[in-house]
């Protein structure tokens, strides 16, 4: 049985690729750091199933207390888990807010992922390693789409931290030989994306909107373009990165841009409804430095890696759009019954 | 009233001949030194003064790039103009054996400092001291200030971050922000572990017989070297220039580790050849190309340039060395003439 180790397993990115791990029978490790409130909601689909020998997948689910801030931790999971495979996801994955916490967010992505690399290159297991790295770092370019030749020029105090760990991946696999991979992932969207993210904010916005329990949507820049998949396909390309006979970097992206504006239109025209009559902007949401428009150009993922993104545009955000709706009715169904939850 | 610049890095190469520079022009320099049991400040003690002087233009201070408040209390208090940000684990080598220090200090501390600034609501001008090794595995000879980044090393990495989160603190925020990518620079205080330092150390101690061997890594690495002198120049050039902008610093010239040989050696008159092992222990985990910076954005804004050659920075570097031989041979006599009187005494 392989074994994988997965940071950030509770986030929208880590539940996938555990649900495809699993599927594919693998002993899956995830780290998951302690607080006082659990926020495992994403993956407690997958730890029932992994309790009750579930039918859809064969694999095993275990989750280790750790921290990408501790590098004990760190070294002591690597002992415990053996991964033959470790997919590095955890980090303060919001681009406004890591303008609010730059230090928190360098400590953790930048830092967190040197860390876990000088903890796999002192076991000195023969591991493969994949690093979340994110089509921020191209930041504002003219010329697109963006392959992996591109420049870099990164924005934020996110995209600067995310940097620092994708050329530190880069080093790893040149100084040490090993198996260390970026995956270059543009915008990834699910009905799982944080609700703070500006597709899931929509998504929830529309359907709140349509049921009556919200009337307008605040959202910052509108004329924003993102390159926009859905994470599930991005997740399988992940796990390809690390079958292949020697380690690279990839670019996965859809190769289609749209703006906030074509999210909102097609997130409310699933509902009947006009984005017009309900949203308004807000500079508070605005970004320090914006990055204008991106679009990503997998070619060398489609053609080394034989990836393609399988859910189109549309479909993303009815899947979204769709279950933010059907999760709503049943809240406001109990709310029904339980009329004190109102308050 | 005088301007107040304050130096991280303040005891080292750059720190010293800044601060130099600085209180020439007139500056009040506060320097942020790490709290350690043995004192580090060799390179700025011939400039320090009693802070009890009423005149005293020169202070240092306790902080740590590591430490978020202290930088926090030394801005509050210390409201500077300028603030040069040299401190860092500066050794590329030595990064691979410590590489999240590395990053701690080297990275995370600048965007430290620039948070610092926020909170406190200063706007001083903000020099970060960007490196060479930014290019790594260059992507193009020469390097100018729009050649692609390539680091190769944790120190590499570390100063990447530090880089781009300068550039990014200048855009969203408005700051007076530069990046001096500085190519390697050396002097007769150049750190005794670096290469250039090494050699002419080693080839002054041979030449008094105080040494036999001198071991290196990578004979064939190439460099642009410069005077560290000139180069805080730069720094300083670039702070008053009229927009904040990023430049690249050097001499345009590259000389190998053997070429750096030949002449140190020769103006001591000794063949290298005789006393030079390579030892792969100093190789470096992945090396870099061919550093060779280009720096005519400098010289056509700032107006910057080189004023010592590479041979006259040998011969800097061999004199300074020579004496420091000189005076270890002569206190290595006292000590041998003062044991042999022991024993002569001890005898009778």
């Amino acid at each position: 049985m392989k074994s994988a180790l997965i940071t950030g397993i509770t986030g929208q990115d880590g539940s996938y690729l555990a649900e495809i791990l699993l599927a594919k029978g693998y002993r899956v490790y995830g780290l998951v750091r302690r607080s006082s409130s659990l926020a495992r909601n994403r993956i407690d689909h997958l730890q029932r199933m992994s309790a009750s020998s579930g039918e859809r997948h064969h694999g095993v689910l275990q989750l280790v207390y750790g921290d990408m801030n501790d590098g004990a931790s760190l070294r002591h999971i690597v002992d415990e888990a053996r991964p033959d495979e470790v997919y590095n996801l955890a980090g303060q994955s919001h681009v406004r807010v890591s303008f609010d916490v730059p230090e928190h967010t360098a400590d953790i992505d930048a830092l967190g992922t040197l860390r876990l690399l000088e903890a796999l290159r002192e076991t000195k297991l023969d591991v493969r390693f994949y690093q979340a790295s994110s089509s921020e770092l191209f930041g504002a370019r003219d010329a697109l789409p963006l392959n992996e030749s591109s420049p870099f020029r990164p924005r934020s105090p996110y995209a600067v931290a995310k940097l620092f760990a994708y050329w530190t991946t880069v080093n790893y696999r040149e100084s040490y030989g090993m198996y260390a991979v970026n995956g270059i992932l543009f915008n990834h969207e699910s009905p799982r994306r944080g609700e703070n993210f500006v597709t899931r904010k929509i998504t929830l916005g529309a359907a709140s909107i349509k049921l009556g329990i919200q009337s307008k949507l605040v959202l910052g820049n509108l004329d924003a373009k993102r390159d926009w998949g859905y994470a599930r396909d991005y997740m399988e390309a992940a796990w390809l990165m690390l079958q292949q006979p020697a380690p690279d970097d990839y670019v996965v992206a859809t190769g289609e841009s749209h703006s906030i504006k074509d999210f909102l239109s097609e997130a409310f025209g699933c509902l009947d409804l006009d984005w017009q009559q309900y949203v308004e902007t807000d500079a508070r949401y605005m970004r320090p430095a914006e990055v204008e428009t991106v679009i990503g150009d997998a070619t060398k993922a489609r053609r080394v890696l034989g990836w393609q993104p399988r859910t189109s545009f549309r479909e993303l955000v009815r899947m979204m759009v769709d279950h933010d709706l059907g999760q709503l009715r049943k809240e406001v169904g109990s709310s029904l019954l339980h009329p004190e939850k109102l308050v | 009233m005088a301007k107040r610049a304050l130096i991280t890095g303040i005891t080292g190469q750059d720190g010293s001949f800044l601060t130099e520079l600085l209180l020439d022009k007139g500056y009040e320099v506060y320097g942020v030194i790490r709290r350690s049991s043995s004192f580090n400040t060799d390179r700025i003690d011939h400039l320090y003064q009693d802070p009890h002087e009423p005149d005293t233009r020169l202070r240092l201070v306790y902080g740590d790039l590591n430490d978020s408040s202290s930088l926090n209390t030394i801005l509050r208090q210390i409201k500077p103009d300028e603030i040069y940000n040299l401190g860092a684990q500066s050794h590329v080598r030595v990064s691979f054996d410590v590489p999240e220090y590395t990053g701690e200090v080297t990275g995370l501390g600048c965007v430290r400092l620039l948070e610092a600034l926020r909170e406190v609501g200063i706007q001083p001008k903000f020099y970060q001291a960007s490196s060479s090794e930014l290019y790594g595995k260059v992507l193009e000879v020469p390097q100018t200030e729009n050649t692609p980044f390539y680091p190769r090393s944790p120190y590499g990495c570390a100063k990447a971050y530090a880089y781009y989160i300068t550039v990014n603190y200048r855009e969203s925020y408005d700051l007076f922000a530069c990046n001096g990518i500085l190519f390697n620079h050396e002097s007769e205080r150049r750190g005794e572990t670096f290469v250039s330092r090494k050699i002419t150390r080693a080839a002054t101690r041979i030449k008094l017989g105080l040494q036999n061997k001198l071991y290196l890594g990578n004979l064939d690495a190439q460099r642009d070297w410069g005077y560290a002198k000139d180069y805080v120049e730069a720094m300083w050039m670039m702070m008053q220039a009229e927009e904040p902008d990023d430049y690249v610093i050097a001499t345009g010239e590259a000389h190998s580790v053997r070429e750096f040989l030949d002449e140190s050696f020769s103006l001591v008159d000794l063949d290298w050849k005789e006393y030079v092992e390579e030892d792969p222990r100093y190789y470096r985990p992945a090396e870099v190309d061919l550093l060779l910076g280009d720096a005519s954005k400098a010289k056509r804004v700032l107006g910057w340039e080189r004023k010592v050659s590479f041979k006259n920075l040998v011969r800097i570097m061999i004199d300074h060395d020579l004496k420091l031989a000189q005076q270890e041979l002569a206190m290595q006599e006292v000590a041998t003439s003062a044991l042999a009187s022991k024993a002569r005494w001890g005898a009778s």
